[in-house]
């Protein structure tokens, strides 16, 4: 049975992958576009430290760090998510149903008949590129302690996105529309979270920290590793939590789902 | 002789209003948008009143307005490209009206829209929060209008020749999107352009993009004399002409060659 899920999850991702890569030229051309998309916020940075030299303490080093913990998260974090990332269409168009009548798990079916892997090799192809750009120049030492935290700290900031993720898609089973809330508590918190959150308003710090809890994908992972001072402001402690929020916030938003699953109701045809 | 463009501007107007919700998000996203850039310059300067003579003030006032009128300025990049992939480019062709006139009178539809529900609201509680420098007397903000009316023609043309493309490409989502990503970064919406390294200037200087944004900008703070609001406002006009006519070379050949699949 259970080499049966694995076998079964090879295939879907195959298939998946067949179908996003369909148009070779086409593919690559869109992943260079999400890329470069991407990396629009980091020229901008670039440029402006030339000029500036730091930001509240942080070089453009840090800051490319900084940014390259968002960029491999989402990269990972849409290979497994974007079923979730895309539920409210799959619920209105009434293919959730299709989904029901299956015999397997339905976020089994939902992680593994979807991924965006233009969206993955954008992201995470840039995530890669500015780690290794900064990865060498932050004064961080790269030792098992260290690349075991980095690996807990990527694996959490997966879960926390994705929680985030799972939590939205539930909600369509109550309101089918949910894009406008996803942009809201998603996409323009995560505008924040590339710069240091300490420069900027208590309020948006506080949402940061607690509400759609960024801050510890990636600004409380990178101030362990790179110790810069206005960590001061904050508790120690923060720079451990991200795997424990991660978890915490996933099982909470799968218990969620799992409640709300059983009051799903068709949208029709 | 523009009666029926009025009616299709009208139309694409009224469309705007029918999503509430969209609309306040796209507000609001306007408004951090800004919010973040400032609380980033707010750091960036710390304690100093000026870096190059550029105030703090400045830069709060140069990303409003252009952050601002990024959203009258929302051309749509998937109108010609779109009916092309749904088949409708054939229909839209036998009016007896020109299609390029039907795809601005469109966007002006939508322009008029978001200048009056988007960019007002936005500014308002933008200033609110964050003020603004006043613009350097009446003459000088009557010429930032002019200037930013023209910086809308820059950014319409290079949009439509970019969709010209979308009848040689099966997606030419990438190609917009790249095209998004040199108007970003360029037009000075996101880097005050004061603060490009040197060796960039003279980039900025072969192409359209500071135009769109940063000369209506400049115009307002009154850094430029007569003579320069002269000269820049001629650049544009230049790249309006300039990047119509490829575009319309473009959408001469690309009718020709049209085929609509199914029907």
């Amino acid at each position: 049975m259970k080499n049966d899920t694995l076998h079964l999850a090879g295939v879907y991702t195959k298939t998946v992958m067949k179908s996003w890569f369909q148009y070779k030229v086409d593919a690559v051309l869109r992943s260079l576009a999400v890329f470069l998309r991407e990396a629009t916020g980091i020229i901008v940075i670039y440029f402006t430290l030339l000029k500036f030299d730091t930001l509240n303490g942080w070089n453009i080093y840090e800051m490319l760090f900084l940014f390259s913990l968002l960029f491999v998260t989402y990269g990972i974090l849409i290979i497994f998510f974007t079923g979730l990332r895309d539920f409210g269409g799959t619920v209105r168009s009434g293919n959730f149903d299709r989904f029901i009548l299956r015999p397997r798990g339905l976020l089994f079916q939902l992680i593994f008949c979807n991924a965006d892997w233009f969206a993955a090799i954008g992201h995470g192809g840039l995530g890669i590129v500015l780690f290794v750009i900064s990865a060498g120049k932050v004064g961080v030492v790269w030792n098992a302690a260290t690349i075991v935290y980095y690996l807990l700290a990527i694996v959490g900031g997966v879960l926390i996105q994705g929680a985030i993720f799972l939590f939205l898609a539930t909600l369509n089973i109550y309101l089918l529309e949910t894009n406008s809330l996803k942009e809201l508590f998603y996409w323009n918190m995560r505008k924040f979270a590339g710069y240091p959150i300490s420069i900027f308003h208590k309020s948006i710090q506080v949402i940061m920290i607690y509400v759609v809890p960024f801050a510890f994908v990636n600004y409380f992972p990178a101030q362990y590793l790179l110790r810069k001072s206005d960590m001061a402001q904050y508790p120690d402690i923060f720079m451990y939590l991200t795997p424990l929020v991660g978890g915490g916030m996933y099982l909470l938003a799968y218990a969620f789902w799992r409640f709300s699953i059983r009051y799903y109701k068709s949208s029709g045809n | 002789m523009l009666t029926p463009y009025l009616a299709f501007a009208k139309k694409s107007f009224l469309n705007r209003s029918a999503y509430r919700f969209n609309h306040f998000m796209g507000i609001l996203n306007t408004i951090l948008r800004i919010f973040i850039f400032w609380g980033i310059y707010k750091a960036l300067y710390g304690d100093r009143s000026e870096v190059d003579g550029i105030t703090m003030t400045m830069v709060t006032t140069n990303f409003i307005l252009s952050i601002c009128l990024e959203a009258v300025f929302c051309v749509n990049d998937f109108y010609l490209p779109d009916r092309i992939n749904s088949g409708s480019i054939a229909n839209e062709l036998l009016l007896p009206i020109s299609f390029p006139g039907r795809m601005l009178a469109d966007n002006l539809g939508n322009a008029v829209f978001k200048l009056i529900y988007h960019f007002v609201p936005a500014l308002i509680v933008s200033v609110l929060i964050m003020g603004i420098q006043a613009p350097a007397g009446i003459p000088m903000l009557l010429l930032f209008i002019l200037s930013a009316l023209l910086g809308y023609g820059v950014l319409w043309t290079i949009s439509f020749a970019v969709q010209m493309c979308s009848f040689w490409l099966i997606n030419v989502w990438s190609i917009v999107t790249i095209k998004n990503v040199f108007v970003n970064v360029l037009s000075g919406s996101m880097i005050p352009l004061w603060f490009m390294p040197d060796w960039m200037s003279g980039v900025l200087e072969l192409l359209p993009f500071s135009s769109i944004y940063f000369t209506p900008v400049q115009i307002y703070l009154g850094q430029l004399s007569y003579g320069e609001i002269a000269v820049k406002c001629a650049i544009q006009v230049v790249w309006i002409g300039v990047i119509y006519l490829i575009g319309t070379l473009l959408w001469e050949k690309g009718k020709r060659k049209l085929v609509v699949q199914g029907g």
